[in-house]
C-alpha cells in the first residue's frame, strides 16, 4: 500500500500497543456433550492489529471469519482467549459496559438490507449511538449530517427511511453510523459482497478514503481475496476456524506459502480469458481434492482431505503457524508448495 | 368453543411500515373490504353494547307478555323473547360482559406470553428451552374441561375464569411471538444497536416490539374472537350469568328450546354474535394481509398478447447457418408495465457457451428465463423471436413448450439448496424424470440415476441417491442439479448464477464440470453471472447487458481484453481483482449513481447518465454497430473513444469524500 | 433416535402429571368439601366433617396426592361422590362416544378441508376468493348455533336424522350413524374451514417455492406438480392443524354432547362443575389430557414420517 498513514503504522506495530489484539480465541457453540466433542467454530485464532492498520480476515463459508467479528464486538462470548482493545481486555465485558469504556469499537455489517431498521428514520438511526454517548438534540443532530456528508450521501437525507435508498446507499448509510462517534476500530463484515460491482467499488474506494483520511483500523472480513488485497495490509487466512496462513497482503497473494491458500487464490477467476485459461490450468494440475469430500482428523491439520501435499505427519499433527519467506504459514510442507 | 389454531402469523410480514407510509392515508388494513367491515362492526358492537343503558328502548327484564315470541315489529325492532322480553335491548345488554372479559383474557394472554417471548428471544438457547419446555405441556392441557373443572370449584364467575383461560392461553401466545422474535432479534439492525450499547429494554423497545406489531395486532383480533366464542359456549351451558340477566349463550340456549315454533328466536342472537366473532378474525385477516393472497395464484395463465412476434426475423439479421439458438430483438414486458428487456439478440451455435452479464436490474435473468417460458408471473414476451433449432418458441402454449423443457432446454439456478425437493430424496427425484424422458423401468432408471451422479463427480453415488437434499452441501447440492438437468439429455442448458451462492473453491469445480460436458456431450450453455472472472473462466462469446439490452458482444476475448462500450470499460475497472505483474491500484474505478430501473430508462443511450464519455449525441437515438467481428456494440461514440484509446480510469484518493453523491432516487422493486 | 422417544415420553408422563396436580389444587383450595356434596344440601356441620374424615380429605395433601397417583396408575380413578359410581368405568363408557364423533368430525374436515383449500390455491380468482371468505365465516361461527340450525334443516324440516340423542353401535349400527351425524356435521363446519385455509396457504406457499420452478423447467407434467410436489409440501402444516384440530374438537365436545344429549365426556365434564363432583372433575381431566398427550405423539410420528428434515438427521 503506498498510502501514508498506513505505512507509517505498519512500521510501528511492533513497539506500540496494538488497537486490537487477538489472543488464543476460541469460539464453541452450543452445549452438553455433543458441543464439547464436535471441533470449536474457532480454534486458537491469534493476530494483532495495528492503531490504522486494515486486516482482512479471509475464509470460505463455515471457516469462521464472521464469528470471530462477532466475537470482538462481543455479540459471541468466546470460550477462551482474549481480545484486548487499545490494551484494554475487553473478552468479558457486556455490550453494556462496552457502551461506555470503548466507544470506539464499530461495525459495519454485510446486508445492508436487514442492518438498518425500516421503520425509523436515518438520523434516528444515526443519532442513537451518539444519545447513547452522552450527545444529544440538536449537536447529535447536527453530527448526524456531518456523517452523512462525509460518506458520500446528502445531510437532508436524515429525515428519510432506508427504504428510500439503494443498497449501496444503504451501505454508506450503515458505515456513516459505525463512524458518527468517530471510533478508532471497525469491524467491517462483509460490507460489499452483497453489492453489485460499481457499487461495491464505490463502497471500497469510500472505506480507503475514510481510513486514509482518519487513521481508522479495520477488521476487515471477506471471501474474496481480490477484495482483502485492495483494503488490507495484512491477510489472516482461515479455514475450519484455524489460521492457516498470516502476513502482509502481497506477499500471500503473490507467493502463498499454504496449499489452501494456493487452492482460494487459484479458484478465483480473473476477468481475463487467457490469463484465467493459465490459472486454471495450473489448478487443474495442483490436484485439490473436492471440498467437503471427507471430514478431517481431529488432531491433524484441517485441510488434510484436500491437500495434495499431505503426508502422515499431516493427519497425527496439527502444524503450528512459523515463519516461511514473509508470511507465516500452519503448514508442515509450507516449503515445498508450488508457486502460483 | 374450539381453541383455533393461530394461523394467520405465519404469513404476515414482520417488516415494520415506514411511519411515513402509514400516515400517507389509511392504515394498509382499512383498504380491504374485510377490515373495514370488521373494524366498523367491533366498533358498534363495542360502543352499542357499553352505552346499552343509554339507549335501550326497554329495560332488560321488561315483559311483554302480551307480545311474547313475536317478530320484529315497529315496537320491537328484533322481536321478544318467550318472557315477551324485547331482544335487541337483552341483546345489547348482555354484550359488555363478553367483550370484556374477552379483552381482559387477551391482556393477560399476552402479558404474559408477550414478554416470555422477548425474553426467552433474547437470553438465548437455555431460557428458551425452558420456557418453552413449559408452554408446551400447558399447550398439552385440554382448556376447556379445566376450565369446567374450574368452574366446578370456583362457581359462576366469569372474570376469574377468562383469567385463568389468558394464562392457558399465554402458551399459544407465546409459541407464536416466540418464532416472530427470533426471526427479528436475527436482524442485523439489532446487532448494530446492541454493538452501540443500548440497553436490553430499549433494545426490544424500539427495535424488536414496531416489527412484531402485526402478528400482534392479528393474533389478538383472532383471540378476542375465539373469546367471545369460549364466553357465549360456558354461558349457552348454564354457565353465563343467571337468569334474568342476559347473555347471548343462554339466549341461544333458550331459543333451541323453540326451534319448533319460533325458528326466528335463533336469528338476531345468533347474527350478533357470529358476525362479531367473523369482524374479529375479518380484521386478523386484514391485518395480516392475507386477502392478498385470496388472489390466486393464476401462474398459469399465459396473456395472449405473449402470442405475437414470432414469423417475422427481422430482414437483413444475419441468420447464422450454424447456430442452434437465434433470440432477435427479445422484449421482455412487465404486463400492463414497463418493459424489462428490450431489442436484445444473440445467436448460439452447438457447443458453444455463451455468457450474459451485468449488474442486477439489467435484465440478464429475465432474458435466460424467457428462453423456457419460465418468466415469473405478471411479465412476458412482448416481441422478439426465440428460435430453438428452427422452431419459434416465443409465444408456444405451455403444453407445447412443456415439450421442450427438460428433453431439449434444462435449466440449473442460482440457489441448488433451494432448487431440489426438500420432501423426496435424491434417488426419487431423478428417477421420475429418467422414466419420463427415457422410458425405461424402475430399476434401469435407477442405474442410470447412480451414473448421471458420477458422471457430474459424485464418488458416493449410492449414497446421495438415498440423501434428501438438506443433508448436501452446496456444491454437492448444485452437482445433483446439474445430473437432473442432464435426465433428458438436453441440447442447451439455461445457467442462471449456477456459482453466486457458492464458495469460490466449489464454483471452480462446478465451472470446470460445465466445461467437462459442453466438451464431451457438444451442449451448448447460456450462463448469466454478474462475475467477469466466471465469464472469461468458461464462456466462448459474451453479451454485456445493461438496463434492458445488450451493449457489448462479442468472443470473451475479445469483450473482456479489449471492451469498446464504456460499460464494460468500467465493470472491468471495478472489479478488485490483478492481473499478474500489475500493482494493486490505490482506487478502483467506479461507475456514479445505480442502474435506473426498468421504466425510468433515459432515451438514447442508457447508459448516458453514468457514463464518463457522454456527450450531446449520446440522448438521441442511435443504432447497434458492429464489433469484434461478429459482435456489436452500442455506443455512438466508439469510434472517437477508440481513436483516443479511451480508459476508464480509477478513481483518485478522496474523490469518494470529496464529491457528494447526487441526491438518492427512489429505488424501484423490479429487478431481474 | 431412543432418546427422542424418551424424552417425548417423558413430557407426556410429565404433562398428565401437571394436570392432576393442577386439578388438584383446584380441588383444594375451593370453598367446597367433598364432604358437604356428598352430605347433600341440609347436612349439618357434624355429618360434613364426617363424610370428609372417611374421605381422607383431612389428610395432608401430598399423602392425598400421592395415594390419588398410586391409584391412577391401576388405573382407578376413584367413585363419584354424588352417585358412587365408578368413574373409570364411566369414562370407559363416555370415551368412544366423545372419540368417534372428534375422530369422524377431523377426518370429515380433513377431506373437505383439503379440497376446498387445494382448489382455492390452484384455481384462484373468484372461486378462491369465495373459498376464503367463505372459510373465513365458518370457523367464526358458534358450533352451538351452527348445530341447532342443522336440528331445524336436516331433522326438522327434512326429517334425515334424529335431532337428539345416542344409539349404542353395538345395539344398532344405522341408528348408531345417524346419531351422530349433526354432531359430526357441525363440529365438521368450522374445523374444514381451518383446514381448507391452512391448506390453501400451504399450497400457495409451496408452488411459489424454487424447487417448484426447478420442476417446471423439467417439463413435469401439471397434475404432478400440484397434487405430487406442492402437495406433499403443503402436507406438514395440514397434518398438524388436523391433530390440533382432533384435539380441539374433543374439548369442544362439551358443548355439542350438551345441545344433542350424548353421553360423552363433555357431558360428563359439565355434571361434573356443576354439581363439583371432585372426582369426577379430576378424572375427566386426567382422561382428556392423556388423549392429548397420546394424539400429540401419534402427530410427531405423522410428521416426521411426512418430513424428511425431521426424520433424517
Amino acid at each position: 500500500m503506498t498510502t501514508a498513514p498506513a505505512g507509517a503504522t505498519a512500521l510501528s506495530a511492533t513497539v506500540r500497543v496494538p488497537a486490537l489484539e487477538i489472543r488464543d480465541l476460541v469460539v464453541r457453540y452450543g452445549s452438553g456433550r455433543k458441543a464439547r466433542q464436535a471441533p470449536p467454530a474457532i480454534d486458537r485464532v491469534s493476530f494483532d492489529i495495528a492503531p490504522g492498520e486494515t486486516v482482512g480476515l479471509v475464509g470460505e463459508s463455515g471457516s469462521g471469519k464472521s464469528t470471530i467479528g462477532k466475537a470482538v464486538l462481543g455479540l459471541q462470548p468466546p470460550t477462551s482467549g482474549t481480545v484486548k482493545l487499545h490494551g484494554q481486555d475487553i473478552t468479558a465485558m457486556s455490550l453494556k459496559q462496552r457502551s461506555r469504556l470503548v466507544a470506539d469499537l464499530r461495525v459495519v455489517f454485510q446486508d445492508p438490507y436487514s442492518s438498518l431498521n425500516p421503520a425509523r428514520t436515518i438520523g434516528q438511526t444515526l443519532v442513537e449511538p451518539l444519545r447513547l454517548m452522552g450527545v444529544k438534540g440538536p449537536e447529535a443532530l447536527q453530527k448526524a449530517r456531518a456523517g452523512l456528508e462525509s460518506v458520500g450521501l446528502p445531510a437532508d437525507a436524515v429525515d428519510r427511511y432506508p427504504s428510500q435508498f439503494s443498497g449501496g446507499q444503504r451501505q454508506r448509510i450503515a458505515i456513516a453510523r459505525a463512524l458518527v462517534c468517530d471510533p478508532k476500530v471497525v469491524v467491517l463484515d462483509e460490507p460489499v459482497s452483497a453489492l453489485d460491482l460499481s457499487t461495491q467499488a464505490q463502497v471500497l474506494n469510500l472505506l480507503a478514503d475514510l481510513r486514509d483520511q482518519r487513521g481508522l483500523a479495520f477488521l476487515f472480513i471477506a471471501h474474496d481475496l481480490g477484495v482483502v488485497r485492495f483494503l488490507s495490509q495484512r491477510t489472516v487466512v482461515l479455514y475450519r476456524g484455524q489460521v492457516m496462513e498470516t502476513g502482509p497482503v502481497e506477499a500471500v497473494s503473490r507467493a502463498p506459502r499454504h496449499p489452501y491458500t494456493v487452492a482460494l487464490t487459484a479458484a478465483a477467476p480473473v476477468p481475463r480469458p487467457a490469463e484465467q485459461a493459465a490459472r486454471r490450468a495450473a489448478r487443474e494440475a495442483a490436484g485439490f481434492g473436492t471440498a467437503g469430500a471427507a471430514a478431517p482428523s481431529a488432531t491433524g491439520c484441517p485441510f488434510v482431505p484436500r491437500c495434495p501435499l499431505a503426508t502422515d505427519v499431516c493427519v497425527t499433527e496439527r502444524p503450528p503457524l512459523r515463519l516461511v519467506e514473509g508470511t507465516e504459514a500452519a503448514c508442515h510442507h509450507a516449503e515445498r508448495v508450488p508457486a502460483l | 368453543m374450539s381453541v383455533l389454531p393461530l394461523d394467520a402469523a405465519d404469513e404476515v410480514a414482520t417488516e415494520p411500515v415506514p411511519p411515513a407510509r402509514r400516515r400517507r392515508g389509511l392504515p394498509g388494513f382499512l383498504r380491504r373490504p374485510g377490515g373495514v367491515f370488521g373494524a366498523a362492526w367491533l366498533t358498534f358492537v363495542i360502543v352499542a353494547s357499553l352505552t346499552a343503558s343509554l339507549w335501550r328502548p326497554f329495560e332488560p327484564g321488561q315483559q311483554d307478555t302480551a307480545n311474547r315470541l313475536a317478530l320484529p315489529s315497529a315496537e320491537h325492532w328484533l322481536g321478544t323473547d318467550p318472557l315477551g322480553r324485547d331482544l335487541l335491548s337483552r341483546i345489547f345488554s348482555a354484550g359488555s360482559l363478553p367483550l370484556l372479559s374477552s379483552a381482559l383474557m387477551l391482556v393477560v394472554a399476552f402479558g404474559i406470553g408477550l414478554p416470555l417471548a422477548l425474553i426467552a428471544a433474547e437470553r438465548g438457547r437455555r431460557v428458551e428451552r425452558v420456557i418453552s419446555r413449559v408452554t408446551e405441556v400447558f399447550l398439552a392441557l385440554p382448556a376447556t374441561i379445566l376450565l369446567l373443572a374450574l368452574i366446578g370449584v370456583i362457581g359462576n364467575r366469569l372474570y376469574p375464569v377468562m383469567a385463568v383461560l389468558g394464562v392457558l392461553i399465554s402458551a399459544a401466545v407465546y409459541r407464536v411471538l416466540l418464532g416472530v422474535a427470533q426471526s427479528v432479534r436475527q436482524r442485523l439492525y439489532v446487532d448494530a444497536a446492541r454493538v452501540n450499547g443500548l440497553g436490553s429494554l430499549r433494545v426490544n423497545l424500539v427495535h424488536v416490539l414496531p416489527s412484531m406489531a402485526t402478528v400482534v395486532a392479528v393474533q389478538a383480533a383472532q383471540l378476542f374472537g375465539i373469546g367471545l366464542l369460549i364466553v357465549a359456549g360456558l354461558a349457552f351451558l348454564g354457565f353465563g350469568p343467571g337468569e334474568p340477566e342476559p347473555s347471548w349463550g343462554f339466549m341461544i340456549q333458550d331459543a333451541s328450546g323453540y326451534i319448533y315454533t319460533s325458528p326466528w328466536l335463533m336469528v338476531p342472537t345468533g347474527l350478533v354474535l357470529a358476525l362479531t366473532v367473523v369482524a374479529a378474525n375479518e380484521l386478523a385477516d386484514a391485518l395480516a394481509g392475507k386477502a392478498a393472497a385470496a388472489r390466486g395464484t393464476g401462474r398459469r395463465r399465459r396473456p395472449l398478447r405473449r402470442a405475437v412476434a414470432a414469423a417475422a426475423v427481422p430482414a437483413g439479421a444475419p441468420a447464422d447457418p450454424a447456430a442452434v439458438l437465434e433470440v432477435r430483438d427479445l422484449t421482455v414486458s412487465v404486463d400492463d408495465g414497463p418493459d424489462l428487456v428490450t431489442g436484445v439478440s444473440f445467436s448460439l451455435r452447438k457447443g458453444e457457451v455463451l455468457g450474459l452479464v451485468g449488474e442486477s436490474g439489467c435484465g440478464k435473468t429475465m432474458t435466460a428465463r424467457s428462453l423456457m417460458g419460465l418468466l415469473p408471473d405478471g411479465v412476458s414476451v412482448t416481441g422478439g423471436s426465440i428460435r430453438w433449432r428452427g422452431r419459434e418458441l416465443a409465444g408456444l402454449s405451455e403444453a407445447e413448450i412443456d415439450r421442450v423443457r427438460g428433453r431439449e432446454i434444462a435449466m440449473i439456478s442460482q440457489e441448488p439448496m433451494v432448487a431440489l425437493d426438500p420432501m423426496f430424496s435424491i434417488a426419487t427425484q431423478l428417477v421420475g424424470p429418467i422414466r419420463r424422458f427415457r422410458g425405461v423401468g424402475r430399476s434401469e432408471a435407477k442405474r442410470i440415476a447412480a451414473e448421471l451422479l458420477r458422471n457430474v463427480g459424485i464418488v458416493d453415488a449410492q449414497r446421495v441417491l438415498k440423501s434428501y437434499p438438506h443433508q448436501l452441501s452446496g456444491g454437492m447440492a448444485q452437482r445433483v442439479c446439474i445430473a437432473l438437468a442432464l435426465t433428458g439429455e438436453p441440447e442447451l442448458l439455461v445457467a442462471d448464477e449456477p456459482t453466486t451462492a457458492l464458495d469460490v473453491t466449489v464454483q471452480a469445480e462446478i465451472l470446470s464440470l460445465l466445461r467437462a460436458l459442453v466438451r464431451d456431450t457438444g451442449l451448448s450453455v447460456v450462463i448469466v453471472s454478474h462475475d467477469l472472472g466466471v465469464v472469461a473462466d468458461i464462456c466462448d462469446s459474451v453479451a454485456v447487458m445493461y438496463a434492458g439490452e445488450v451493449v457489448e458482444a462479442g468472443t470473451a476475448a475479445a469483450v473482456l481484453d479489449e471492451p469498446a462500450h464504456p460499460y464494460t470499460m468500467a465493470l472491468l475497472g471495478a472489479n478488485p481483482h490483478v492481473p499478474e505483474g500489475e500493482p494493486v491500484p490505490e482506487r478502483l474505478a467506479s461507475i456514479a449513481g445505480t442502474v435506473p430501473p426498468p421504466g425510468s430508462w433515459p432515451t438514447g443511450c442508457r447508459f448516458a447518465t453514468r457514463c464518463r464519455f457522454v456527450q450531446e449525441k449520446c440522448t438521441v437515438p442511435f443504432p447497434v454497430l458492429p464489433a469484434h467481428g461478429e459482435g456489436s456494440v452500442l455506443c455512438t461514440r466508439v469510434d472517437e473513444l477508440s481513436r483516443e484509446h479511451a480508459v476508464w480510469e480509477p478513481e483518485h484518493a478522496g474523490d469518494e469524500i470529496a464529491s457528494p453523491l447526487a441526491p438518492p432516487a427512489p429505488v424501484a422493486g423490479v429487478s431481474s | 433416535m431412543l432418546a427422542y422417544v424418551a424424552k417425548r415420553l417423558a413430557l407426556a408422563v410429565g404433562t398428565v402429571l401437571s394436570a392432576v396436580v393442577i386439578v388438584f389444587l383446584l380441588v383444594h383450595a375451593s370453598d367446597t368439601t367433598p364432604g358437604a356434596v356428598r352430605a347433600g344440601a341440609g347436612a349439618t356441620a357434624e355429618q360434613v366433617a364426617a363424610e370428609n374424615e372417611a374421605l381422607g380429605w383431612n389428610r395432608p395433601l401430598w399423602v392425598q396426592f400421592t395415594d390419588y397417583v398410586g391409584q391412577l396408575v391401576q388405573g382407578d380413578l376413584g367413585t363419584s361422590l354424588v352417585d358412587g359410581r365408578d368413574i373409570a368405568a364411566d369414562m370407559a363408557d363416555r370415551l368412544p362416544v366423545t372419540a368417534s364423533i372428534a375422530l369422524f368430525a377431523t377426518l370429515l374436515s380433513g377431506l373437505v378441508g383439503v379440497f376446498l383449500g387445494v382448489t382455492a390455491a390452484v384455481r384462484g380468482g373468484r372461486l378462491g376468493r369465495l373459498i376464503t371468505t367463505g372459510s373465513g365465516v365458518a370457523l367464526s361461527l358458534p358450533a352451538f348455533w351452527v348445530g341447532i340450525l342443522f336440528v331445524y334443516l336436516l331433522s326438522l324440516q327434512l326429517g334425515w336424522f334424529p335431532a337428539t340423542g345416542y344409539t349404542e353401535f353395538s345395539s344398532d349400527p344405522l341408528g348408531w350413524a345417524t346419531s351422530i351425524a349433526i354432531p359430526v356435521l357441525t363440529l365438521a363446519v368450522g374445523g374444514a374451514a381451518i383446514i381448507a385455509r391452512t391448506a390453501a396457504a400451504g399450497m400457495r406457499e409451496a408452488l411459489t417455492q424454487e424447487h417448484i420452478r426447478t420442476l417446471r423447467a423439467m417439463g413435469t407434467p401439471r397434475w404432478r406438480i400440484r397434487y405430487v410436489h406442492a402437495l406433499r409440501y403443503a402436507s406438514v402444516p395440514v397434518v398438524s392443524t388436523l391433530g390440533i384440530q382432533f384435539i380441539a374438537l374433543f374439548g369442544g365436545s362439551v358443548i355439542i354432547e350438551n345441545l344433542f344429549a350424548l353421553p360423552g365426556l363433555g357431558q360428563a365434564s359439565q355434571v361434573a362443575a356443576s354439581s363439583s363432583d371432585f372426582p369426577a372433575l379430576v378424572g375427566v381431566v386426567v382422561v382428556a389430557t392423556v388423549v392429548v398427550v397420546v394424539t400429540n405423539l401419534l402427530l410427531d410420528l405423522v410428521v416426521a414420517a411426512l418430513d424428511p428434515k425431521v426424520r433424517t438427521p
